[in-house]
């Protein structure tokens, strides 16, 4: 053997690896996908997501890595997770389902008027329809950027996937990134829209709500959606099993189990899928970049038609409700109800709002997943 | 050189004018059709061909395009686009079997925000039956259970 024929010998060697194939838009991938990482680890931006979608950003974006595509006809690692769990829809219905089972719809069915409020702040969902759609997106497009504003992870995973999967990875991250930013969005447009006064209106004493009533609440909303909006119904049919098991007290086991270890492993598989489809020559264009604009105004918007239709129901309502609670119309739970909390006190330390902003904060979870509904509606 | 320069010139010039003729906001017109009305918004025209073979000949032209949508209506077949195309629909007339209505409408505003307009309020019809479901049905299980409650602490 001469020196020629093992220099070829390494060079084919060195042709294996990825080094040889490293392009420049892997490495920004790789920044992006270590970015969200660092916000998972160090700011705890919804690191239960973030962190194995960022993860998952990173390791796709190696070259020749036998993750998103297919070895000898058969789907590799990832693509697996990818085709059953998010282009079959599976994983955001199990999401629902341990969210169901970890909710207490209590203060919405103490005060059922706060059901307005959640279709109110749908309004950031119209709006920025138009406006993805001028900035040239196709009209599946819009509607899919359009319900990140309604700040619900697994609405908005379901809708992308339904309607512009192509979409899917840099819309999941947007509504991830700016759920977790609610604490710092929401404030500003809160204290711009009401007036100190308004932010002292008292919130008075929640009616107790008996485990019937609690138990006859997933079946009649279910039934209603089921009606009005079909095509929603595996999110919401999900949902609504989650919370019937929950509120039943007789099946302890599945409970714990979708709310514990179901969802935990749904949340890996969901997180590491969408960070998989977010490969250099799909994510780096000018869209993701527009998603990120327009899904910062969509959120603003929503917070804005929350606090609006508080605004509009005090017109016709003797006890006045506190438009604090209007923000928490986007879906963020917890988060945005405690976001009006925290407000709320600034302002009276006696007032507590968070239970009384748990009522929109539920409600904006089935007005976006309406929206979703609507918007698929209208392309079948 | 210079005839050559301006032959090349003149070619690129009347080469797209001459696409253009082919079609009406990028959709292919059928060739045998009389205009009835044209405006630069919409296209009416009626062709020599059965309703059926129309279908078909928008099928076929239109079988690379992504986001288009066919639609069978009682009188007419509807083809909508969804992307981001500068034409809305082709409404294909169900009218006599060898002469047909063929309408293109340009992509309009007034349908993105009719449209959005509804389903902002159907979000709302939605919340306000579930809200109007949950009261009453609040109303009359909290009364079933404050009479339950009442003959319980009775017989106690």
């Amino acid at each position: 053997m001469n020196l020629n024929e093992i220099l070829d010998m390494l060079l084919s060697t060195l042709q294996t690896t990825g080094i040889y194939n490293l392009e420049w838009r892997l490495l920004i991938m790789w920044g992006v996908g270590c970015l969200f990482v660092y916000l998972a680890i160090a700011k705890k931006y919804e690191p239960l997501l973030l962190l194995p979608i960022g993860f998952g950003i990173f390791i796709v974006n190696f070259p020749m890595v036998p993750l998103m595509g297919y070895s000898h006809g058969h789907p590799q690692l990832l693509q697996v997770f990818y085709h059953y769990g998010l282009e079959w829809e599976v994983m955001p219905c199990i999401i629902f389902l341990g969210l169901g089972a970890m909710t207490d719809f209590g203060p919405l069915i103490a005060n059922p008027k706060t059901l307005l409020i959640g279709a109110g702040t749908q309004l950031g969902v119209f709006i920025t329809f138009t406006g993805t759609v001028l900035v040239g997106f196709t009209l599946k497009e819009a509607a899919s950027v359009s319900i990140i504003g309604g700040a619900d992870g697994p609405t908005t995973i379901y809708l992308t996937q339904h309607l512009a999967p192509q979409l899917l990875g840099p819309n999941a991250l947007a509504a991830y990134s700016y759920m977790a930013m609610v604490p710092l969005i929401q404030p500003p447009i809160m204290r711009l829209m009401t007036t100190p006064e308004e932010r002292r209106i008292p919130a008075r004493q929640l009616r107790h709500v008996s485990k019937q009533e609690k138990i006859l609440f997933p079946l009649i909303t279910v039934g209603i959606i089921a009606l009005l909006v079909p095509s929603v119904i595996p999110l919401m049919g999900m949902f609504m099993l989650g919370n019937l098991m929950k509120e039943s007290g007789v099946v302890e086991r599945l409970t714990e189990t979708a709310q514990g270890p179901l969802m935990n492993i749904i949340t890996i598989f969901l997180g590491l899928s969408v960070g998989a489809t977010m490969q250099a020559d799909k994510f780096l264009s000018w869209k993701p970049l527009f998603i990120f604009s327009l899904g910062l105004l969509d959120f603003a918007v929503c917070t804005i038609g929350g606090i609006l239709t508080v605004k509009i129901m005090n017109l016709f309502l003797k006890e006045k409700i506190n438009p604090l609670i209007g923000s928490a119309g986007v879906s963020a739970v917890p988060m945005a109800a405690r976001v009006s909390q925290v407000e709320g006190l600034k302002y009276d330390k006696t007032n507590h709002l968070l239970m009384h902003a748990i009522g929109p904060n539920l409600a904006g979870v089935i007005g976006s997943a309406a929206a979703a509904g609507m918007f698929i509606a209208m392309f079948n | 050189m210079k005839n050559s320069v301006l032959f090349v010139v003149i070619l690129i010039l009347v080469f797209p004018l001459y696409s253009i003729a082919e079609g009406f906001l990028n959709v292919p017109v059928i060739k045998e059709g009389t205009t009835i009305k044209k405006t630069d918004s919409r296209l009416e025209s009626t062709v020599n061909l059965s309703h059926d073979e129309a279908v078909t000949f928008y099928r076929d032209a239109l079988e690379d395009y992504k986001d288009i949508k066919f639609r069978e209506w009682k009188d007419a077949t509807y083809i909508e686009d969804d992307g981001s195309r500068p034409w809305h629909s082709i409404t294909i007339s169900k009218g006599t079997k060898k002469q047909t209505t063929v309408i293109i409408v340009k992509d309009n505003w007034t349908w993105i925000i009719t449209t959005l307009v509804l389903r902002y309020i159907g979000v709302f019809v939605v919340l306000t039956v579930l809200f109007l479901g949950m009261s009453i049905s609040g109303k009359i299980v909290s009364g079933l259970v404050k009479r339950a409650e009442k003959r319980n602490a009775v017989s106690t």
